[in-house]
Parts: C-alpha cells; structure tokens; sequence
C-alpha cells in the first residue's frame, strides 16, 4: 500500500490542476436571448411589491431551462437559536452567516436534479443544496451542537421563504416553453426585497451539461418621498431626528389646538 | 391600501397602523401613560423590525404624549416643578440605563432580560393598582365608610418622604415633600425606559399617586409633560446612533394617536380616578400574562433573525 502513495498523491494533486481547467464558465456559452417587461422598478409610497415579466429564446430547441433570481450582493446576517432554559425559553446560541443571497428564486422546466448533475449544481449554485454548501456558519455565542448547521439553515430558509425571498418552483406551468424554444415567465420581487441590483440568468442545459446562458438585470430603487427620507435619514442623521421631532410636537398641538376650541361649544 | 414603510423596508395597510395608532392613543389620552409599552409590542406583532418599531414609537410618543400634555396644560393639571425634578432624574436615569443595554446585548440575551423585567414590573404595578382600585370601589359602595376611606388613601411613604430634606413646594399638587424622591424615581424610570423602550408612564403614574402621594389627575399631567422631552431625546438620539426611526410609520402612528389622545382625555373627566386605575391595571395584567406566556410555552421559531448591528435592516 504504502509504495502506492506517492501515485496517489501525484494522481490527486493532478486531479486539482484540472478542476479549474474544467470550470464551467456560463459566459463562454452560447448567448441566451431574452427581453424583460421592465428593467427599473420603482420604490413609492404605495408600493407593495412588483412583478417583472420576461421572455427568451432557447439557443438549442428542446434543451432544458433553469432561471434564477439574486442579489447582486451576499448578504451577512446573524441568527439567534433558542433553547430551553429552566421554564423559560432564551437565545442559547447565535450564528454568524455569510454567503447566503439575499434572494434566492428559481423556475425550472422541470425538477432540477433531472436536468444535471449534483456537482455541476454546486457549480452554478443551482438548487439549495448548493446554497448550503455555499454558506458559511459562525458562531458567535454559546455552544456548538452537531445539528445546529441542519437546525439554522432550515430556521433561515423558513424566514426566507415566508418573506417570499426565497423559493424554488420546478413546473413547467410556470415555465411555459413554446415549441421547445420561446421561453416565458415571470417574478415576483416582494415588498421584502431592498434597494439595488438583482440578476435574472437563464441557463439551457442538454444531457446535463450547460449550452446556453443569458442575464438580464432588474434594479430597484427609491423615488420621490420614500427616496428623500431614506436619504436624508441615512446621510443628515442629526438634522433627521430634529426634524422627527418638531414635526411629531407640531402635529401633536395642532390636534390638541383644534380639539381644544373643538371642546368649548 | 398599502403602504410601503421606507425604513422598516416593507409595504402594509395603512389603516392596521391607523387603527392600532388611535387605540393606544386612547389609552394614553385616558390614562397618561405614553403608549410605548402596548405600542412597541404591538408593532413588533405586525411584523415591523424590533429596532424600527422601538425607535418610531418614541417619535409618535412624542406626538400623542404632547397631544395630551397640552390638553392636560389646559385643564391645569401639569406641575411644572415637579415635572422639571422628575425629568432630571429621567435623563440621568436614561444615559446609565442605555449603557446597561449596550452590555446585555453583548452577552446576547437582552430580549429576554427585557421580557422578565416586563413581566415583573407590569406584574407588580398592575396587581398593586387592580388590588388598590378594587378596595377602593368597594369601600366607596358601603355606605359611611366612602369619608373614612378619603383619610386612609394618603400613602405612608408620602408621610415618610415629606419628612426629608430638601423639602420644597408644589402648589399644584397640594404637596410639601423632599425633592429627593422624585429625582430618584425619575432616575429609576430613566433606567428602566432605557432598559424597556418605553416612556414609563406605567411606573411613574403609579409612583407619583402611591409613593409621592400627588392627585391622580396632576399625576396625568405632569407625568405626560417629562415624557414630551424625555421621548424627544430618545427619537433624536436613535435617529443619530440607530437610524432606525421611521418617520412615515411614525407619522401615520401619531395621526391615529394623537387623535385617539383627545377621546381619550374626554372620556377619562367622565371616569372617577379608582375606575381609570382598574382599567390600566387589568390592561396591564393581561399584557403581563401574554409577555409570561412567551417566556414559557415553546416558540414556532426557534431559529430567529438577530438584530443587525446598529440597524433596523
């Protein structure tokens, strides 16, 4: 066995100098063209969220899709884990977590591990379980348990998914392919979902292995009164809390003005 | 209709905050008590970020309380010096207790911390008032003994307090007593807004009644009138170190509250001071057994999103 080692060793270090090599750069691949409804949307003051509508065109006929939503930016966020104290249930733990998007949605024309393989998923990052490979869990207080890794990713995709960031639909109603090559769908971005740069990439795969690739991106931004006040509140801290608090006194006597006459008839 | 919240960085009804905005400003025109400690968990309940919900609570305090100090202002029932005492204490009390926030939230648990001092003092204050109130009615029920009852309600520590030094005047109040009390219960109530993101008036109405031994209504007043500045400073301070105050929930919270502050204020000259207390008392009991339960019972959640560093989202 052991005169079989340094094979080995060559055989694995060799196994390393061809992975980057065989990297799967969606870029190079055949350009997936698409058109969406609308490439802005904007934030006001009845905003309740928006839907974007797009639609494609296969570059191979009969290949299959798979579309997916997300930030432009990961996002750093911490969970708090509850445990059983005495009577009373308290944070026990907290977890730092880095590399989860913060929106995650994906349409596909059928169940994704139909359509490739679980390594060139983890690749393209297609499919939650590609999520948590990708994430990284720190702990910032309390003790580790073996299931805490299983117990916050399934806490964070519960809170993800209730606030519609996150959601995966593998049905092809919902991803209408006309003659297996005008592609239409559309997403919804929740009221949940901030400020900035989202990308929609459209990937066509055949026999497993990707042709085709597009992107479209969506921005959403602030306007008008909701714009001003993020702003203002964000860069003029000082003048903004003034201002919060005249305006909260000036409205409070005012209706005490007008009920105060309002009380002497 | 919608309405999309710019800091809290979601859309809601708007008529869910209106209509929550003028039942807690009711409360707070009916009984003086700023609101914060039904407001900030009721806020929390629809889904507004903890942080958010804290910070623009005290923005619409400002608002309902100032509603209601004006109207009180009106009717006479603000002592003044009484009320600049109390809100030394109050700031003094409000810096020491912010930085026992700042330690509790580095060990990690401040929410429960939070949750237990809640359910003890609201356990303790509206227990003592439901207690007291009920004797009262009752007593008041028996024939004759409504005269031997007035003599009894002064409390003996306001006797023990008025035999301090640093003895002075308020008129308003019909009261010759020590200063030192009311610094010190400011302090405390300073500490324990701070530590509970509320205005206070919870603990400082009972106090001014019970301890201090001011008429109930004066009590109102005054307490409404610190709570003015001691919310302002809170609002001004979280817009500059948290920049969690959303001022268009505020604004809509304050339009129902200040509002609901003036039926309020009319329904409470129709009320006898023992009947407005039992009904805080009851609110308040049944708001510690609500914050009680979701000490003890399991929660849906056991993996929740912790407060971001310094911000609401």
């Amino acid at each position: 066995m052991k005169r079989f080692l340094p094979l080995l060793l060559v055989l694995g270090l060799g196994c390393l100098w061809v992975a980057p090599a065989a990297a799967i750069t969606p870029e190079a691949k055949q350009k997936v063209v698409t058109a969406a409804s609308k490439n802005l949307i904007e934030i006001g003051i009845s905003y309740s969220g928006d839907q974007v509508h797009f639609f494609g065109v296969n570059p191979v006929p009969g290949s299959d899709l798979i579309i997916r939503l997300t930030a432009e930016k990961d996002e750093e966020i911490k969970f708090s884990v509850k445990g059983k104290v005495g009577p009373f249930w308290m944070t026990v733990k907290q977890y730092e977590v880095t590399g989860a998007p913060f929106t995650y949605k994906i349409h596909s024309s059928k169940p994704i591990k139909d359509i490739i393989s679980e390594a060139t998923a983890q690749e393209l990052e297609l499919g939650y379980p590609a999520i948590r490979h990708k994430m990284k869990m720190h702990l910032s207080s309390g003790s580790a348990a073996p299931d805490d890794a299983d117990k916050v990713f399934k806490g964070m995709l519960k809170i993800k998914t209730e606030a519609n960031l996150y959601n995966i639909v593998e049905d092809p109603a919902r991803l209408q392919v006309a003659e297996g090559k005008l592609f239409k769908h559309y997403f919804r971005f929740p009221p949940a979902a901030t400020e900035g740069r989202y990308q929609v990439e459209s990937f066509c795969f055949s026999k497993g292995e990707l042709v085709g690739y597009g992107k479209d991106i969506i921005e959403i931004k602030k306007v008008g009164l909701e714009n001003w006040l993020t702003q203002t509140s964000q860069n003029q801290p000082v003048f903004f809390g003034i201002l919060a608090v005249v305006i909260a006194v000036a409205a409070g006597l005012l209706v005490g003005v007008i009920f105060g006459k309002g009380g002497h008839h | 209709m919608e309405i999309y919240l710019p800091i809290a960085g979601m859309s809601i009804n708007f008529f869910v905050i209106l209509g929550i905005g003028g039942m807690v400003g009711f409360l707070s025109g009916l009984f003086g008590v700023g609101g914060g400690f039904l407001l900030t968990p009721l806020m929390m309940m629809i889904g507004i970020p903890p942080a958010v919900a804290a910070a623009s609570d005290s923005n619409q305090i400002v608002a309902a309380a100032s509603s209601g100090a004006f109207a009180h202002w009106r009717l006479g029932n603000v002592d003044f010096k009484m009320g600049l005492i109390i809100l030394a204490g109050g700031i003094t009390g409000g810096t020491i207790g912010v930085q026992f926030v700042k330690i509790l939230r580095a060990a990690g648990n401040f929410e429960f911390v939070m949750k237990v001092v809640y359910v003890l003092m609201l356990g303790l204050v509206g227990g003592a008032m439901f207690m007291e109130s009920l004797r009262t009615i009752l007593r008041s029920r028996t024939p004759g003994a409504a005269a031997a009852a007035a003599e009894v309600s002064e409390p003996k520590l306001a006797r023990l307090f008025a035999k301090m030094p640093l003895k002075m005047n308020f008129h308003r109040s019909g009261l010759q007593t020590s200063a030192i009390f009311p610094f010190a219960i400011g302090t405390i109530v300073g500490i324990m807004a701070a530590l509970l993101g509320v205005g206070g008036g919870f603990i400082m109405v009972p106090a001014m009644i019970y301890i201090i031994g001011m008429p109930t209504i004066a009590a109102i007043g005054t307490d409404l009138f610190q709570i003015v500045l001691t919310s302002a400073n809170v609002t001004l301070q979280q817009a500059m170190v948290n920049k969690t105050v959303d001022l268009l929930l505020a604004l809509i919270l304050l339009f129902g509250s200040t509002i609901g502050a003036q039926f309020g204020a009319i329904a409470g000259k129709r009320l006898k001071g023992e009947q407005i207390r039992i009904l805080l008392a009851i609110i308040v009991l049944a708001l510690t057994v609500k914050l009680f339960l979701d000490l003890v019972l399991t929660p849906s959640d056991l993996v929740s999103l912790a407060p971001a560093k310094g911000g609401g989202h």
